[in-house]
């Protein structure tokens, strides 16, 4: 039952992702949250949200590329941390998430290839309404259906595995979360570079961080 | 100038969020501009059924823009209709707006509003200076602000303007405010890389080692860019597999 729950879940917020809305309730801060708190641990869930948002803020999902989608893999990633004990469950979670983040990607483009059959074509003699219509209604459905089994298939596949590996875990929780977070300043420093550069915004960045730094002796 | 029905432009607008559900590499946000513009269509051609289908045979051809953006496209194209321009015109005005649709939307909101609003929920979670939920409800509700502003903003100018709207875009100036954003979150950025590196449970805080590690991890993302993000979550993803399957053996 829960894993239809988490399918249905994934399937909803993917969704947001392109089809309906982007009100960003797919982004993995927002989804992290909300899974983890569906499964009773809010606080691996946002942590894990917010770790996976910072991988991911440096991926948009513009025309035609390809991106990895945050809020499957992100339904997929707390699932398999709740599931799991010990220090080891953050890492293996994340890395579950990256990886099912290009499983979902890849299931997009499939996606929107199936789309361009099920649309009409332009200046096709004769198109009604009810064509239009049926096209749209089909891409909505299709898109759930596929962000469902996505999610499914990852958090079938992930939690055992990530339940066996993290019970043999060799590191603590601080070395644990520095790893993650590693992969997370490859992409602020991305991110820094398309705000400008570094030369282009080193006062403010170089301001930022000194603030961040006082902002943490008074607090 | 022909009015255009109003509870008819409301449906129409309500329907602009679904403008990508049947996104595809053949005719991109096609089907979904002819369905965003169905309801108004169908009130502006009334019984007249031959150019109902002609019209959306007209719209669901190749369209491409940022899904916020498009909506000025939308309100434009119906103003067009309304005022009855030739068929070619208002395709012509679809082909002329489509990039630039496109470039400011990724620039303005890809680029900029989504990882500043993000940065900065993180960075105020990660201080401890808001709750989960608040950091979850800033983050939706800042965002939102900005996505919902534009999209009214666009549709109602749109509207009003016709093919005319380029002028007011311009006017707009969303070139200036995306770099006006980005320079906010290279601030809000700076921050959050304190927080990270030397707050509670940052780098720092696992050992000296970690600390230098995601300088060197940072400064590669800077120095690299975009190129770099794949190889260092695949390698992020090998590194855990392989810490794990040494804990499995030893």
């Amino acid at each position: 039952m829960e894993l239809i729950g988490l399918a249905a879940l994934g399937g909803g917020l993917a969704l947001d992702g392109t089809s309906v809305g982007q009100f960003m309730l797919s982004r993995p801060l927002v989804a992290g949250t909300i899974t983890g708190w569906l499964l009773g641990d809010p606080a691996t869930g946002f942590l894990l949200g917010a770790v996976l948002e910072m991988y991911l803020l440096v991926s948009f999902p513009t025309g035609g590329a390809r991106f990895p989608e945050g809020a499957t893999a992100t339904v997929v990633a707390v699932s398999c941390a709740s599931f799991a004990v010990g220090p080891g469950s953050l890492p293996l979670a994340a890395a579950a998430g990256l990886l099912w983040g290009q499983v979902g990607g890849l299931s997009i483009t499939g996606l929107r290839k199936l789309n361009g059959h099920l649309v009409p074509e332009p200046f096709e003699p004769g198109i009604r309404p009810a064509r239009v219509v049926r096209a749209q209604a089909a891409g909505v459905v299709l898109d759930f259906l596929r962000g469902s089994i996505v999610t499914l298939a990852g958090v079938a596949i992930g939690r055992p595995v990530v339940a066996y590996l993290s019970g043999s875990w060799p590191m603590g929780p601080a070395e644990s979360l520095a790893l993650v977070l590693l992969g997370a300043a490859v992409s602020t420093g991305i991110l820094l570079r398309d705000f400008g550069g570094f030369r282009s915004r080193r006062f403010l960045f170089v301001a930022g961080f000194a603030l961040g730094v006082l902002g943490m002796r008074f607090l | 100038m022909r009015p255009l029905p109003r509870l008819a432009l409301v449906w129409t607008f309500l329907r602009s969020f679904l403008v990508q559900s049947s996104w595809n590499y053949h005719t991109m946000l096609g089907t979904g501009f002819a369905f965003s513009m169905l309801p108004t269509l169908k009130r502006l051609f009334g019984a007249d059924e031959e150019e109902l289908n002609s019209a959306l045979e007209r719209h669901v051809d190749h369209f491409n823009a940022h899904p916020y953006l498009a909506n000025i496209a939308l309100g434009a194209a119906l103003r067009m209709e309304a005022d009855g321009e030739q068929p070619e015109t208002i395709r012509r005005f679809k082909l002329a707006v489509r990039g630039p649709l496109g470039g400011l939307g990724d620039s303005l909101f890809w680029a900029s509003w989504l990882p500043l609003v993000s940065i900065l929920s993180i960075a105020l979670g990660w201080a401890g200076l808001l709750p989960r939920w608040g950091v979850v409800t800033l983050f939706l509700v800042l965002y939102n602000l900005g996505h919902l502003g534009v999209r009214i903003w666009g549709y109602r100018e749109g509207l009003r303007l016709g093919r005319s709207v380029g002028h007011s875009l311009a006017r707009l100036d969303m070139s200036g405010w995306s770099d006006r954003l980005r320079g906010w979150a290279s601030l809000v950025l700076g921050v959050l890389a304190a927080l990270v590196l030397t707050g509670r449970g940052g780098l720092v805080e696992a050992g000296w080692i970690w600390g230098a590690l995601g300088t060197v991890a940072f400064t590669t993302g800077l120095w690299v860019g975009h190129r770099a993000w794949r190889p260092a979550a695949a390698l992020a993803v090998v590194a855990i597999g392989l810490i794990s399957i040494w804990g499995v053996v030893r």
